[in-house]
């Protein structure tokens, strides 16, 4: 019997000073006993609400509003809150996104387990032995049984993330919601925890809905995957199935962000185009206005979620034949994808390796003093790093959180000072500069950030954001600084520019904030850019499209550009030369094919397995790197 | 009405960083449409909030024009000595003769003026220390943070008193300067507090890698940010110092030429109104005193709901 | 340890501070400190009592030295416990006239801000664990309503009606003229009955801000991702609340307390001045109005010290209720 049957689910947020939003609509389908599903979608896609709605968590203004969910063979809809309990975690448990704010921060981690074991004693025993029972659950998820006396604040987000695990599976249920779980935390860490899940979710036989936006993890971990847009499931199939060809285009273009970083052509895909606004009313398809392949049907027929191969697709075009070759109807492969951006093993038409660097750093170090109260800690953040920038070539900077790599940006950007070593930009020694010539300095060094959200000014418009560095370096006047941000915007990809010079960044999505962002390092036509992880907060569909702006800038513009990140697909992409930092020391160093197809360092080549590649099944995935790599002890 | 929320599936504002920026932008938005200031526009749609501007405005007008309103002079004492109400003297008069009703009316004057005044001074200190405090950080940061922490520890009324008795002049000047010495720690606090997750957010990284100086990012990048935090601290400091004021008057450390609500209690308990039976000598500057409070609370939650994004939902 | 290590030493500055400002407010006005008191005492035309001089002469020490000396003299005093001679209480010592009053203001302040504290927190965390039930609305509808009453003014209201009106209780003072202070049953039943309308005058607008603060605190807690998760887990809503709502946001409230302390004690000036309670309150208000500078100052230096201890160990209580600060260096 299905374990978990949700049928015709809809959940309606009704704030009290806006237009309701349908964030998951008609949803359905089930989950086996020891399942493991996995359900794909986007930021803002409705996915974490559907979980709420399943563990019945939901709380005002969001509400059920239509459907039902069955566990078991129970409807639990309905159940109040004391009907609810029992089942409860015994039942139904789950790890939420971010972990980090899931623990009581003021009682101990033994505790959170002992109040568990204390609601439930039809589960849990009526006297359990809670220092036993929680040791064993932590060591289960590579934990020492000291854990159960610390407190929240004394753990890593790692080890946090683990403990949460182990809450999760205490009083062995039958089905657990995993909620991005380890969004947030670092690759390796990452792996490591994903990995240990998989391993016990075979052995103790749970069912699991797995929610994220990490295409590479989902693929990997489930056994089926249901994508979801725009409040909608729109498609559904083992995920082997789906690795080989994907039903709904919207799947086609998900999968077609990835590729293997060592191929001799990599080629990604992106999807142009944003989300459907929720609170109003869409006769067609959703996905139409972003989808290549529409057809005039798709404006007003909305599709169902139909049988569709081994699984189901929510798409007009989707043929439905009787036998296993579901395929979009009369669309060629590489026309199902909107955008392609794609780097082969060539040089790139670009600047040479060997031009005169614009900046040269030569031995630099930095050392980091905390005094906590009487003793003072010195850490060692950079330790000898030298390398060059030049004209019109990418440098990708690598490495794992904490390796250092921010630092960098921060010494050659000039917001400190290194310990040690000389940072050369021309004939200026970087490093010593002044207030009023670190001014000057800055006009032609720029930052591109990571989280689009906090890098613009939300009470500012985007012609006064854009403005600023055109009247403070280049001393242009008003009228003349807002015809420059036209151009700049229309650049950038944002046309017509007139439609976004008086927008707030709050009017505009994410990726649409990255390229103004762009467009303002771009104002005061620096030589260097400095792009730190600029889209690892990006949506997936979407990351391909700031790449190639970024390399249509570095091409056109002859920029000389630091690429700081800890993905080496992008890298790939982008990057002419690959540097990896471990610990404050570049471990490689070379032309980025180089580095990426005979990585030697552990942590690169790590990295090169965290990255999914739809198109193989995964059975013939490359195993984890070999044990020299020692499993990272948690927490580090 | 289309409200930045309508966008908010597709861009959803990173939570938890920055509420007051968030209610910053809803401001603007509410703002756009019209020439009013964002924050009042939102201060205007709370009913409660509504309500409590139109308390304020009526005694804004009793105050302005208590010369017209009011049957009598402040201190005429030239009636029967403690009268209960009557027609000629509605709330009665005092044991010195004067007119209770007119009192009250031009007690007003006092209320509004040391509330707005003493208000705007201790915005104005905490709004600077609390900006310098979490800008510049370092050993200023320290040093103002002392004083912070040390003027929110200092019983403020036994400090009021003491500099007030070694005054050498008593009036309204002394009662705001004592009140704005001592009642703008608490909003240099939090105006720190949010300065410093302000700094840190890239955009004014970004305003420095966009030649802008330090005067102009605290100018257009940051204060702009903390608006609702600075209309909070007005409004807080103001409803102090009213209160205050009517403390300090009450005590008898006022200016005893002056008339306030306070030194009506003041004279009202001191002159026996509560044996003679004079009962609405003694009630009525209470519940004048109360109402006006009342209007600032109303208004509070309107401020709260600006300041304060959880407490909007419910 | 460096949480309560760093409290110590923000307990010690501020006693410094505390006891320097004191030394400062006198000598703030222009010209001969002394002389300036001194002329202020005498009036136009009265002469000059010689134990107000000699009392303002010990206060401010030798006022012929310079600052520096006389902050030495002034720091010596203090550590000889030698605060000058009262005059409105002459020839008492400003330490003996403080003495009999701190008993009352310690009592009085002591039970009325205990009890406000529990009963704010209690009734704060009750409106929030039934949020938005008719239970919450007269909660936060009636505190927000009793709140905007001036709390002077109602403790006027209770003279009016309880002592004058209805003549259930006295009218004012400590205690009674058949009662004599000590340690016998007469006097504390008397005493008792004299402090039920400052008492009740504190108690009525004291919680109020326990009660709004621990509401919102509490509504914010509840609505994080560990209250969450405890629901998720099916603990009880009572173990929800207690442990993962109340707990954790009655901390505010605690340091909230220590804060509090100060504008506290400048209520009971004026409910000890309405009520002519004998405590440190009235004393203070009396020395202001008989220019008795010695027994001001003391006064000031006193209750200042007060709520820095007072302050002090809120901190350090709050240190071992939260965690988070009591171990940060094992982070």
């Amino acid at each position: 019997m299905t374990l978990l049957e949700v049928e015709n689910l809809s959940v309606t947020y009704s704030p009290r000073d806006s237009a309701a939003v349908r964030a998951v609509d008609k949803v359905d389908f089930g989950i086996e006993e020891g399942e493991f599903v996995g359900l794909l979608g986007e930021s803002g896609c409705g996915k974490s609400t559907l979980g709420h709605a399943i563990l019945r968590l939901l709380e005002k203004p969001a509400a059920i509003t239509g459907g039902s969910i069955t566990f078991d063979g129970r409807d639990i809809t309905h159940l109040d809150e004391d009907e609810l309990r029992p089942l409860r975690w015994a039942d139904l448990s789950t790890v939420f996104q971010s972990s980090m704010n899931s623990l009581n921060p003021v009682i101990t981690v033994r505790e959170q387990f002992a109040d568990t074991f204390a609601a439930h004693p039809e589960a849990a025993g009526d006297r359990p032995d809670v220092d036993a029972r929680a040791g064993e659950l932590l060591e289960m998820v590579s934990l020492g049984r000291d854990v159960l006396r610390r407190y929240p604040h004394e753990l890593s987000g790692g080890m946090k993330q683990r403990v949460a695990l182990a809450l999760a599976l205490a009083l062995r249920p039958r089905f657990v919601l995993l909620d991005e779980p380890t969004t947030g935390l670092d690759v390796v860490v990452q792996r490591d925890i994903l990995d240990r899940l998989r391993e016990l979710q075979r052995k103790l036989g749970f069912a699991v809905l797995f929610i994220s936006h990490d295409l590479g993890t989902v693929m990997e971990m489930a056994d089926r995957v249901m994508v979801m847009y725009a409040g909608e499931i729109v498609e559904d199939q083992p995920a082997g199935d789906m690795i080989e060809s994907q039903l709904h285009p919207y799947s086609a273009g998900l999968l077609g962000s990835y590729a293997d970083p060592r191929d001799e052509v990599v080629q990604v895909a992106f999807v142009p185009g944003r989300p459907p606004d929720l609170s109003r009313e869409h006769a067609g398809c959703l996905f139409e206005p972003r989808c290549p392949v529409s057809v005039d049907a798709c404006r007003t027929e909305h599709p169902e979620l139909l049988p569709a191969g081994r699984g189901q697709a929510r798409c007009l075009l989707v043929e439905q034949s009787p036998d296993d070759g579901a395929l979009l109807r009369d669309v060629a492969p590489t026309d199902r994808l909107g955008g392609v951006f794609s780097a082969d093993s060539e040089p790139r038409a670009r600047g040479a390796a060997d031009t005169e660097p614009v900046m040269v750093v030569d031995g630099v170090g930095k050392t980091y003093r905390t005094k906590r109260g009487v003793r003072t800690t010195t850490t060692r953040a950079v330790d000898d790093v030298s390398f060059a920038l030049r004209p019109g070539r990418v440098s990708a900077l690598v490495g794992q959180s904490g390796s250092g790599k921010t630092t960098i940006a921060r010494l050659i950007t000039g917001v400190e000072r290194p310990s040690s070593g000389t940072i050369r930009f021309k004939d200026t020694r970087v490093d010593t500069l002044r207030r009023r010539a670190m001014r000057r300095y800055r006009r032609h060094v720029q930052l591109v950030f990571q989280d689009p959200f906090s890098a613009l000014n939300p009470t500012r418009t985007i012609a006064y954001a854009l403005g600023r560095p055109l009247r403070n370096h280049l001393g242009m006047t008003g009228e003349q600084a807002r015809q420059r941000a036209a151009e700049l915007l229309e650049t950038v990809g944002l046309s017509p520019a007139e439609q976004y010079l008086d927008k707030l960044p709050g009017q505009l999505s994410g990726g649409q904030r990255q390229r103004v962002v762009i467009a303002r390092a771009l104002a005061p036509q620096p030589e260097v850019i400095v792009a730190d992880e600029p889209i690892s907060m990006l949506d997936v569909s979407i990351r391909a499209e700031i790449v190639e702006l970024l390399d249509r800038l570095v091409r056109e513009r002859g920029i000389a550009m630091l690429y700081i990140t800890h993905d080496l697909l992008s890298a790939r992409l982008l990057a002419d030369e690959v540097m990896v930092l471990n610990q404050g020391v570049m471990v490689e160093h070379g032309p980025t094919l180089e580095v990426i197809g005979q990585a030697r360092d552990a942590y690169t080549r790590r990295l090169l397995a965290a990255i999914p590649r739809p198109g193989r099944s995964r059975e013939s995935w490359p195993d984890e790197p070999p044990n020299e790599a020692e499993r990272v002890p948690a927490g580090s | 009405m289309t409200t930045p929320s309508s966008t908010s599936m597709t861009a959803p504002a990173p939570t938890g960083a920055g509420d007051t920026e968030g209610v910053r932008v809803a401001a603007i938005a509410a703002g756009r449409s019209n020439r009013l200031p964002g924050w009042f526009v939102i201060l205007w749609r709370n009913g409660k909030c509504r309500f409590g501007l139109w308390m304020l405005l009526a005694f804004v007008l009793v105050a302005v024009f208590a010369p017209v309103i009011a049957p009598y002079g402040p201190r005429v004492d030239d009636f029967g000595l403690s009268e209960g109400p009557t027609g000629a003297h509605w709330l009665g008069t005092t044991a010195r003769g004067e007119d209770v009703f007119s009192q009250i009316v031009y007690g007003a004057r006092t209320s509004l003026l040391v509330g707005t005044v003493a208000g705007v001074l201790s915005t104005i200190v905490a709004t600077a220390v609390g900006l310098t405090a979490g800008y510049l950080q370092g050993t200023v940061d320290e040093v103002l943070s002392f004083f912070i922490n040390l003027g929110l520890v200092v019983p403020v009324l036994p400090l009021m008193i003491t500099l007030a008795a070694y005054s050498p002049v008593k009036g309204l000047g002394l009662i705001i300067a004592v009140i704005t010495v001592t009642g703008w720690a608490f909003g240099a606090r939090i105006k720190r507090a949010q300065i410093i997750t302000l700094r840190t957010r890239d955009y004014v990284t970004a305003a420095k890698f966009a030649g802008d100086g330090t005067a102009r990012i605290i100018a257009y990048e940051i204060a702009p940010n903390m608006m609702s935090l600075i209309v909070v601290g007005f409004m807080g400091s103001a409803l102090g110092a009213i209160g205050a004021e009517a403390g300090l008057a009450f005590l008898g450390l006022g200016d005893p030429a002056t008339t306030s609500w306070g030194t009506m209690l003041n004279q009202a308990s001191m002159g026996g109104a509560m044996t003679t039976g004079q009962w609405a000598w003694l009630v009525a500057p209470g519940i004048v005193l109360a109402l006006l409070i009342t209007a600032f609370t109303l208004i509070n939650f309107g401020v709260d709901a600006l300041s304060n994004p959880h407490l909007r939902e419910d | 340890m460096t949480y309560f290590v760093r409290r110590a030493g923000f307990f010690l500055a501020t006693l410094w501070a505390a006891v320097t400002l004191n030394f400062l407010i006198p000598r703030l006005q222009p010209g001969d400190p002394a002389q300036a008191i001194l002329s202020r005492l005498t009036g136009k035309s009265q002469a000059v009592d010689p134990a107000q001089l000699e009392a303002v002469r010990k206060m401010l020490g030798a006022p012929d030295g310079n600052l520096l000396a006389q902050y030495g003299d002034y720091l010596g005093a203090l550590a000889h416990g030698q605060f000058g001679i009262s005059y409105t209480y002459y020839p008492y010592t400003v330490t003996d006239v403080i003495g009999d009053a701190i008993p009352w203001t310690l009592v009085l302040v002591g039970v009325t801000q205990i009890l406000s504290f529990f009963i704010g927190t209690v009734l704060g965390a009750w409106a929030a664990y039934r949020r938005n039930t008719r239970a919450d609305s007269w909660i936060t509808l009636g505190s927000t309503f009793v709140g905007t009453l001036p709390f002077f003014w109602l403790a006027l209201l209770l003279i009016f009606v309880f002592a004058i009106t209805l003549r259930w209780f006295p009218d004012g003072g400590g205690y009674g003229g058949g009662s004599q202070p000590g340690w016998n049953w007469l006097f504390f039943s008397d005493a008792f009955q004299h402090s039920v309308l400052p008492g009740l005058s504190l108690l009525i607008t004291g919680p109020i801000g326990w009660i709004l603060g621990m509401r919102n605190n509490m509504v914010q807690t509840l609505g994080e991702d560990y209250a969450r998760l405890a629901r998720a887990k099916g603990l009880s809503r009572r173990r929800i609340a207690l442990t993962y709502g109340a707990r954790i946001a009655i901390l505010p409230n605690v340091t909230g307390f220590a804060i509090a302390l100060g504008s506290i004690l400048g209520g009971t000036v004026l409910v000890e001045t309405i009520f002519n309670y004998p405590g440190m309150g009235r004393l203070l208000l009396e020395a202001v109005s008989n220019k008795d500078f010695p027994l001001m100052q003391t006064l000031f230096l006193f209750t200042t010290v007060g709520v820095l201890i007072a302050n002090f160990l809120a901190d350090v209580a709050y240190g071992f209720l939260d965690p988070r600060v009591r171990r940060t260096e094992a982070a």
